[in-house]
Parts: C-alpha cells; sequence; structure tokens
C-alpha cells in the first residue's frame, strides 16, 4: 500500500510515540523509519528518496535542536519538530534554522500529515534542483581553463573583441573557445548560457567596471 | 875495729920501710925495699882480701922456711933476702898488734857494749860501705856471725834478700841521699827474719866526723818497730772507718760550737748543702746566721728560735724543717742536737745529726691530704655516712649526717653501744632493729627503708644500706653504712601506684569495653565493663582448648559477620595496621548487639607490637538509631522530591503528554485504517490496543501522583506542629542561607498536636516558604520569612509571610498552571490548597498591611473534623 518514492524518519525516544507515528503514516501509506535518540540518525543508512525528518526535541543523547544544527550545513530532508512542552523560544529557534513546522504533543493527525506530505515534497523539489545543478556542475568540470576565462566574459555581455582584448587573445581565437564553451555547457543560445552560469553561480563582471579599467 | 886499724897504719908503713930499707942497706941489695911497700900495699888499702892473706901466709910460710934453711948454711941472696922481708912482714904485724893494744881493750868494751844493746847496730864506710853490724842483727836474719866476710857479702848483694822487696828501692834511694848529702839516715823497712817473717825496723844512722872534719864512717842503729807499726797501722784502720763511718752514714753530722757556731760537716751535709764550714765564713754574718739561709724562710725563724732556746737552756734540738740543697730544692729534714759536757757540766760542743725526712713528710702530707680529701668525700657526698663495730656499736657519722638529722655520734649510740636507732620513725623502729640485729649477726648485708628524723622535726623517706668489711680471714672489721634520702622516689613511687591505679580504675569503669592483647592478638586483660558484657572471665576461655581470641570469637561473634572478623582480625595482626569493624556480638543473655570493635597497635621505639589496645563500643542503639535516620532521609528526601513542585508539574505534563501523544496518533490510524477500503482490521486493533495500553499508562501516571501526594489517610498521626515546622526550618535552612533570607519562627507554647500526615504537611509547608523567598528575589532590604503557629478554637493556623512584592491576583494563584515565576508550572500552590483540603483544613492568600504576601494555612485538630 505504501508507495515507496518516499519515506519519513522519526527521531523519538519514546516507543510508544514511535510506534504511534508509523501506524498513523502506514495508514496514509506513507513508508516510516525510526530511531530511538539523535546518534542512531546520524549513524543509519538510509534510503536516497524524498523524505521528512520528525524530530523530537527532547533526545537522551543530543537535543534535537542541536542535530538541526549539525546536519544544517549537508543535504538533509526538511524537519518538522514534535515536542511535549514546547516554549516560544525553541520553536522560535527551530522555524529560524530552517524547520518546516513544530508540532506540540499530543498532534492531530491532520497537522502531521499536511506537515509531512509538505515537506516530502520540499524535498523532492529541493532533490531534482540539485540534480539539475549537478548536470550543469559536470559540464563546467569539462571547461578547459581557457574556456571557463572565456565564460564569465561571455556572460556578462562583452563583445567578442573586448572579451579577446581583455584575454589578450585573438577575437577568432575567442570565438573558437565560444563555441566550445556553448556545444560543452549544451546550451544553444546565450539566454540559456547566461541562466546556466547563473545557476551555477559564476560571478558576472559589471561592464562598466571592466570599461573603467580598459 | 876498722877505725882502729886504720889509726896505725901509717907506723906499720913507716917501720916496714925503716926496716926494708936497713937490710937492702946491710945487704947491700934493694930486696928490703920491698917490705914496706908490701905492707903499705897490705894495709893502707883496708883490702884484706882472701888472696892477699894467702900471700900474706904464704910469704910467712917461707919466711920461717928460709929461716931454718938460713941457719943451716945455705947463704943464698935471695933467701936471705926473703928471710928479711919475712921478718919484716912478722915484724910489721907484730908492731901495730902491739901499738893498738891499750886502743882495744876500750874498743872492746864498747863492742860489748854495742853487742849488748838491745838494738841492732851498724856502721859503715863513709861511702857507705857497712863495716859492722851487731850480733843480733845476724841472729835475727839468722845467719851464723863467723867471720867479718860475711857482711862483706851482705853490704854487697846480701841486703837484697833481707830487705822486704817492697821498700828495698826506697831503702836505696835514702842510702843513696844521705851519702851524698851527709844528712841522717833515716829509714823504715821490713827486714826478713830467719824465719822469713818480714819486720818492720827503723833504722837511723848519723855520719860521724873527727876533730880534722874527716869522714870516719857511718853509725846507726835498727830498731824493731813492728809492734808500733802495727798499732799505727791499727789506729789508722780505725780512724779512717771513724771517718769512714761519719762521712757515709746517711745523715748530716755536724758539730757546734756552744754557741751555736757550725764547725764541721760530714760529707753528706757537705755534698747536699754544697757549702763547707769555711764557706759560711762570710764576712760581717755568723757562720750560723749564714747557715739559715739554706732554710726555707717558712721554717727559719722556728729553727732559729728553738735552737736559741736549745742553746741557752742545755736541752736536746730537735725539730723539723726544710733545707735547701745544692741543687736548690728544698727537702724536709729532721734535725736532733745534744751537748757534750764536761766534768763541770759545762757544754764543750754540740752533736748534731740531721736526716732527709722528705719523702716521709711528703708522704705524710699525701695522706693527710688524701684523708682530708677522703672526709671531704665523705661530708660532702649526698648521703648519710656512717661506721659501727662489728657488733654494732657506732664509731662515725659523717658531717652530712649530722647536719641533716641533726644527731651526733652519741646521739645514735644507746646507753649499751647498740645503736640506739633514735632518728627512726617509731614505727619503723622495730623492724629496722630486727633487720639491724640479724644483719650483725649473721654478716648479711642490711638494707632497709624507714623515715628518718630530720633535723627540722620532719620524717623522710630514707633507704639505709650497710656492709661489713671483712679482713683477710673473713672475720668483720667494721660496717660501713650509707642513708640516701628516697623521699622524693618514694612519693613518686606512690604517686605512680595512685596514677596506676587511677588509670586502672578510669579502664575498668569507663563505659567503654576495653580489651588489650598480645602482639599476637591473644587477649591479656579485658576491662569490667567487657568481662560483664561477655558474662565470662578470660580465665575461663584457657580451658577450651582454643587460643583465647579464637575462643572469644567463635563465641561472641554472630555467624554471619564471623568470617568477616577473623579475616580482617588476622590480616591486621600480620600487617600491624589498626583495625575497626561493626558486628553484631553476643551478650551474656543471648542477645546479639552491634559493636564497633577498633584496634590499634601499641608499638615500643623500635616500632615493635607490644601490645593491641582494643576499644569496643556497643552501638546497638546507635546502629538503630542510624536506621531510623536512614528511613527518615528517605522520607525527607521524597518530601524534598515533592516539595519542588514546579519541576513536579513539568514532569507531570511529560509524562502524561507522552502516552496522550501516542493515544491520539493511534486514534487516528485506527481510524484509518478501519475506514480504507477495505478496512485493515488487522491494523486497526493492533492499534486499539496500543491505545489501550497507552491510556491506561498515563491512568498509572496520574496515579502515581496521586499517591506521592496523599500516601494515605490511615497514616495522619498525631503530631505536635512546631516539630514539624521546626523540620522544614532545618530543611530550608540552606537555601535560606543561599538567598540571604532570614526565617523567623513564633508559635505558641500550647499548641496540640494535630492528626496529620507529616510528609505532606512538609511539602505544603516547603512550598510556601519558598514561594515567599522566591516572591522576595531582587527586592533591596531585609528578606525575611516569618512562620507564626498559633490554636485559635480548635484550629491551628499556620502563617508564612514575607515581605516580597505581595499578590496581584488572590484569586487566580490556586488555579492550576497559574505562575507568575518564569520557571514554575504553577502547580505548587494548587497542590497544597488540595493537601491542606485534604486534611480539613483551608489555604489562602492575603497581602500583608506592611508590604508583601502572606499565606494561611488551617488545620483543625479534631479528627471528627477531618471524617465530615
Amino acid at each position: 500500500m505504501t508507495r515507496d518514492d518516499r519515506i519519513v524518519f522519526i527521531v523519538d525516544d519514546d516507543p510508544r510515540i514511535r510506534e504511534a507515528l508509523v501506524e498513523l503514516l502506514e495508514s496514509h501509506g506513507i513508508a516510516a523509519m525510526t530511531f530511538g535518540s539523535a546518534g542512531a540518525y546520524i549513524d543509519a543508512r538510509k534510503p536516497d528518496l524524498p523524505a521528512c525528518l520528525l524530530l523530537d526535541i527532547e533526545l537522551p543523547d543530543i537535543n534535537g535542536l542541536d542535530l538541526q544544527g549539525q546536519i544544517e550545513r549537508s543535504d538533509h530532508p526538511p524537519i518538522v519538530f514534535i515536542t511535549g512542552h514546547g516554549d516560544i523560544p525553541s520553536s522560535v529557534r527551530a522555524i529560524k534554522h530552517g524547520a518546516l513546522d513544530f508540532l506540540t504533543k499530543p498532534f492531530s493527525d491532520t497537522d502531521v500529515l499536511a506537515a509531512v506530505i509538505a515537506a516530502i515534497a520540499q524535498d523532492r523539489a529541493d532533490r531534482a534542483n540539485r540534480a539539475d545543478l549537478s548536470v550543469l556542475r559536470r559540464r563546467y568540470d569539462n571547461l578547459t581553463p581557457r574556456e571557463r576565462d572565456v565564460l564569465p566574459l561571455v556572460v556578462s555581455g562583452f563583445l567578442n573583441k573586448q572579451s579577446a582584448a581583455q584575454l589578450g587573445i585573438s577575437e577568432v581565437t575567442l570565438q573558437i573557445h565560444r563555441r566550445n564553451v556553448m556545444q560543452k555547457m549544451a546550451v544553444t543560445s546565450l539566454a540559456d548560457l547566461v541562466r546556466v552560469a547563473e545557476r551555477l553561480g559564476i560571478q558576472t563582471t559589471s561592464r562598466r567596471a571592466r570599461g573603467d579599467r580598459s | 875495729m876498722t877505725t882502729e886499724f886504720t889509726r896505725y897504719q901509717g907506723v906499720v908503713a913507716v917501720t916496714a920501710i925503716a926496716i926494708g930499707s936497713a937490710l937492702s942497706m946491710a945487704s947491700a941489695s934493694p930486696v928490703g925495699l920491698v917490705a914496706p911497700i908490701v905492707v903499705f900495699q897490705i894495709y893502707a888499702g883496708h883490702r884484706a882480701t882472701l888472696p892477699l892473706r894467702s900471700v900474706w901466709i904464704v910469704g910467712l910460710l917461707i919466711c920461717v922456711l928460709a929461716g931454718l934453711l938460713g941457719i943451716a948454711g945455705a947463704h943464698s941472696a935471695w933467701f936471705c933476702g926473703a928471710a928479711v922481708f919475712a921478718l919484716a912482714l912478722c915484724i910489721g904485724e907484730l908492731i901495730p898488734t902491739r901499738g893498738s893494744r891499750a886502743r882495744e881493750a876500750d874498743a872492746n868494751e864498747a863492742m860489748r857494749i854495742i853487742e849488748s844493746m838491745p838494738a841492732y847496730t851498724w856502721s859503715a864506710t863513709p861511702d857507705g860501705h857497712g863495716t859492722h853490724v851487731n850480733a843480733g842483727a845476724f841472729l835475727y836474719m839468722g845467719r851464723p856471725r863467723r867471720n867479718r866476710s860475711l857482711f862483706h857479702e851482705l853490704d854487697r848483694a846480701g841486703w837484697r834478700d833481707v830487705i822486704h822487696p817492697d821498700d828495698y828501692e826506697r831503702v836505696l834511694e835514702k842510702r843513696k841521699a844521705s851519702l851524698v848529702t851527709g844528712l841522717p839516715f833515716d829509714a823504715e823497712y821490713r827486714l826478713r827474719r830467719a824465719d822469713g817473717v818480714y819486720r818492720w825496723f827503723w833504722s837511723f844512722g848519723l855520719r860521724s866526723s873527727d876533730e880534722y872534719d874527716a869522714q870516719n864512717g857511718w853509725y846507726g842503729t835498727m830498731i824493731d818497730i813492728e809492734d808500733k807499726k802495727r798499732a799505727e797501722e791499727a789506729l789508722r784502720y780505725h780512724e779512717q772507718e771513724l771517718s769512714q763511718l761519719v762521712n757515709m752514714v746517711p745523715s748530716h753530722l755536724w758539730r757546734l760550737t756552744p754557741d751555736g757556731e757550725p764547725i764541721f760537716f760530714n760529707q753528706r751535709m757537705i755534698d747536699s748543702l754544697g757549702v763547707d764550714v769555711m764557706d759560711l765564713d762570710i764576712p760581717g754574718k755568723s757562720r750560723l746566721d749564714a747557715l739559715l739561709t739554706t732554710i726555707h724562710p717558712d721554717d727559719a725563724e722556728r729553727f732559729r728560735s728553738t735552737l736559741d732556746r736549745s742553746l741557752v737552756n742545755g736541752t736536746p734540738f730537735s725539730m723539723r724543717y726544710r733545707l735547701r740543697h745544692a741543687d736548690g730544692d728544698f727537702r724536709w729534714m729532721s734535725s736532733r742536737a745534744e751537748p757534750l759536757r764536761n766534768q763541770d757540766g759545762r757544754i764543750l760542743q754540740w752533736y748534731g745529726l740531721c736526716h732527709d725526712v722528705d719523702e716521709e713528710m711528703r708522704a705524710q702530707a699525701a695522706l693527710r691530704q688524701r684523708e682530708r680529701e677522703l672526709k671531704r668525700l665523705v661530708d660532702t657526698v649526698p648521703a648519710l655516712i656512717w661506721s659501727t663495730t662489728p657488733n654494732g656499736t657506732p664509731t662515725s657519722v659523717n658531717k652530712r649526717f649530722r647536719e641533716i638529722t641533726g644527731a651526733t655520734l652519741e646521739d645514735i649510740t644507746a646507753p649499751d653501744g647498740s645503736p640506739s636507732l633514735s632518728v627512726v620513725h617509731p614505727d619503723d623502729v622495730d623492724t629496722a632493729r630486727q633487720a639491724a640485729n640479724h644483719s650483725f649477726a649473721t654478716g648479711t648485708p642490711y638494707v632497709q627503708r624507714y623515715r628518718q628524723l630530720r633535723a627540722d622535726g620532719n620524717y623522710r623517706w630514707t633507704e639505709t644500706r650497710a656492709e661489713p668489711l671483712r679482713d683477710e680471714a673473713g672475720g668483720i672489721l667494721q660496717w660501713y653504712g650509707v642513708s640516701v634520702d628516697i623521699d622524693d622516689l618514694i612519693t613518686a613511687q606512690e604517686a605512680l601506684q595512685k596514677s596506676e591505679r587511677f588509670l586502672w580504675q578510669l579502664v575498668e569503669t569507663l563505659p567503654a569495653m576495653i580489651d588489650c592483647a598480645a602482639p599476637n592478638g591473644e587477649p591479656v586483660y579485658r576491662s569490667r565493663q567487657l568481662r560483664e558484657f561477655l558474662g565470662y572471665n578470660l580465665d575461663q576461655l584457657d580451658r577450651t582448648g582454643k587460643s583465647r581470641l579464637g575462643g572469644t570469637l567463635d563465641a561472641g561473634v554472630h555467624p554471619d559477620d564471623l568470617a568477616g572478623v577473623k579475616e580482617q582480625y588476622a590480616h591486621c595482626l600480620a600487617t600491624g595496621e589498626p583495625y575497626a569493624r561493626r558486628h553484631r556480638l553476643r551478650r551474656f543473655d543471648g542477645e546479639y548487639r552491634w559493636v564497633e570493635t577498633r584496634a590499634g597497635a601499641m608499638r615500643d621505639a623500635e616500632g615493635a607490637i607490644v601490645q593491641w589496645n582494643v576499644i569496643c563500643l556497643d552501638i546497638d542503639g546507635e546502629v538503630r538509631a542510624q536506621e531510623e535516620l536512614r528511613l527518615a532521609h528517605e522520607r525527607l528526601a521524597r518530601a524534598s522530591q515533592a516539595a519542588s513542585l514546579a519541576e513536579l508539574s513539568a514532569s507531570i505534563a511529560h509524562e502524561v503528554n507522552q502516552p496522550l501523544a501516542a493515544i491520539v496518533a493511534n486514534s487516528h490510524a485506527c481510524q484509518r485504517w478501519l475506514t480504507s477500503d477495505p478496512p485493515n482490521i488487522d491494523r486497526a486493533h493492533r492499534t486499539v490496543e496500543r491505545i489501550i495500553r497507552d491510556a491506561n499508562g498515563a491512568a498509572d501516571v496520574v496515579s502515581r501522583i496521586r499517591a506521592l501526594f496523599r500516601q494515605s489517610i490511615d497514616k495522619r498521626d498525631l503530631t505536635a506542629i512546631d516539630s514539624v515546622i521546626a523540620e522544614v526550618c532545618d530543611l530550608l535552612a540552606k537555601e535560606a542561607a543561599r538567598r540571604g533570607v532570614r526565617m523567623s519562627v513564633v508559635f505558641d507554647k500550647d499548641i496540640s498536636p494535630v492528626p496529620l500526615d507529616r510528609i505532606q504537611i512538609i511539602q505544603v509547608l516547603s512550598n510556601l516558604i519558598r514561594n515567599g523567598m522566591e516572591a522576595m528575589d531582587g527586592i533591596a532590604g531585609e528578606k525575611t520569612i516569618k512562620v507564626a503557629a498559633r490554636c485559635v478554637e480548635q484550629v491551628v493556623r499556620i502563617e508564612v509571610s514575607d515581605n516580597g512584592h505581595g499578590i496581584q491576583d488572590r484569586d487566580r494563584i490556586f488555579q492550576p498552571f497559574f505562575t507568575t515565576k518564569p520557571s514554575g508550572m504553577g502547580m505548587g500552590l494548587a497542590i497544597s490548597r488540595s493537601v491542606v483540603e485534604s486534611h480539613g483544613g483551608k489555604l489562602w492568600a492575603e497581602n500583608n498591611e506592611s508590604g508583601g504576601a502572606r499565606v494561611v494555612f488551617t488545620l483543625p485538630m479534631d479528627m471528627k473534623a477531618l471524617l465530615t
């Protein structure tokens, strides 16, 4: 019944809560994995699926908020906090650090399901985004150093002549580089190339600034 | 005779010459001239030698023969001449003989005198040749006086035979000297008598001269002086003896004139003094004065006065003085002198004797010094020293004895000569006397302690010891005793005994059981408390066949504790570590009581264990009290846990929320399983089971909480409220101090006990007091919590008031979860109110007029009020 294209990770020290949440999620066709502590969650091998992390604040080893801080910089599923007696400071802190929701026990099934589904949807989007970006990054990695020099100048709107002058090469050579870049980056237009560069976070150079310089 | 003979030689010669000449004339031959020449030759030279006489005799015979022949008629000229010659000779011989006959008579007379003289006489020619020696001399020498030739013989060599060889040379020397000088010959020499014995002779000879000063010989005598010589020799020998005696006698001998001037010192005195009497002749000083300078200055004056007295009175002189000897040292001399008087009694001389007594004097001085030292020692030694005769009569006591006891030798001697024991305390006299008599009778050393009377009238303990001095045969010569003051010792001993007795009593009466054990753990002493506790004495253990320690442990220690106790004992005995253990010990009545036993090792200076000292305390009451205390602590801990209601309520919330959350989630899931198509009954069923389980769990939580607050209504005991308040104040004293809050408690004296659950009321009180203290956080000035309890109409009213900010909303504070504190849950007052109400009382809050809040609750005294 459950679709295996998504999963919920539950971290709570109370086995009754873990049981009940699994039951609830499964009754809605959502698969779940449970962990008794933050350490167990970190160490476990987890399926690479769109997911949601249901995280209790009061944990025996690491506080839930601290776990959030630890995994913040890596790719992780969106977090929904559940707590026995939530207070405002903790919830504010959790939301500020990117938590999707903050539920207090006892919670209604609709709140839980809504939060979980939203979280999975967001994760799915994030994952797709991350996959595109990795394709683009791989393409970018194929560029020669000279082509990587050429790319920012092209997407910054410089004329071929300007770019060639700036790099100290002939306009013809520049044009060959530009064509290679377009091919390697799998774009057909300059506009596409600009968008790709933007996603890759490549710095563009202000024409005026360059102009001032030249 | 010789002299006589010589006198007529000339006449003979002249006569002979005259006849010879006449004959020569008559016969007309010169032969007559021979006669006078021959005569001259014969007589003039006095050399009547044998050949000459022989010639003379032959001539005479020829003369006679010739005369006979001549008569016969043969006239030969040569015979005539010879006859004439012989005649001449005869005439010549006759003439002198006849001419000297008269003289010869005188000479014979003289010779007889000489011969009969009681001396030996001699004569000699002027040139010293002997001419005569009288008959006695020959007789003496044992030679017959046969002829003069013998004398000649003597004269030539015989003297050497008769004169003693030792004297011969000397005599010859004298003879020669006398011959040369003509002085009388005077010599003494020994002559050998016929029997070979030498005798002394004195020979004296003078040279005799005639009127023409012509020497005509020497004449002298030899007198036998043997006896005189012997006497002289004896005299000389005696004199020498005497002189030797005087000089060799080991004393100084001297002689003084009647007025004291020294006139003789013997050799020894001269040697010792280095001066002879002559050396004392110093101008301007008498010899006596000079002599005085050799006497020690300290003795000189006495010497002078003693000597003067003797000189004046004629009494013998005797004294000892120091005399300076030649080497400058003064030596002690003992001198005596007595006068020699003549028949009139007048003193002629003083004869004195003086001998060296230095050694003796020094020995005496040393002896005196030693004696003095000994006496000083005896007198200064800090003990009383005395001596008695062998039968006990006191003979001496030392100075200290007299000083300390004030008793003299007479005082301690009874009239019958026995020791009076007057210095002994009356109570000790009998035993002392008995011991003394025993010692004197048997010769065994005497040792006695008694109280001795002192000069100041006090008695002091004294130890007297006496031992006999024995001669070589073992007979007792003297008893010597010493008494030493041992009063301090006795006092100290008494004090020691007293202190020992005190310590003994201390140990015996200390409210602890004390035990001493040998280094191997065997008990050697047990105090009365321990003996009474165990109910048997130490020696009773010796019959059991076990060691004392083992017997004690087996008999006394609780079987459950025995192994541990034995193990630890063994460990401590092996290592010397202190022992400490609590275990149960069987009392004499069979009851096991908790005791705490501690043992420590007593060590000597080397660190070796000499004894184990054990103390054993009955801590049964203490152990039981501790058990109770522990229970109280548990209750208190529970109370304290409950008192912190804020934390408690948070915990309650969590505890209840967890199952609730599970229930809610499970309920939704169940609903979902049931409403799905087709319905998943299995899952729904499982879910429902979980719901039931979790709901029960939540109910348990609730009932646990309820039980916590309301243990049981049966547990309500009548309790004095003041003790509860005191307990809470103790409980919170630290917290109050930390917060700087002063707590004051006031309650009526006669508050009756109230039926209450002590723990719950403690919870309420501590909650109220904590609230009050928290309410005063941050206020300036003194923070005070006042707890007051009063009794008002069968109700105890307890107030807890603070001086904080007061209460704004007096109704809402009792609602659950209402709180003004940042970390509070708002449960404390609600629970407190429910507790008080469960006791039938009321709880409310007021604001004080003077600021701050006051929470008041009441507890009814009546149990019925509780029941209604």
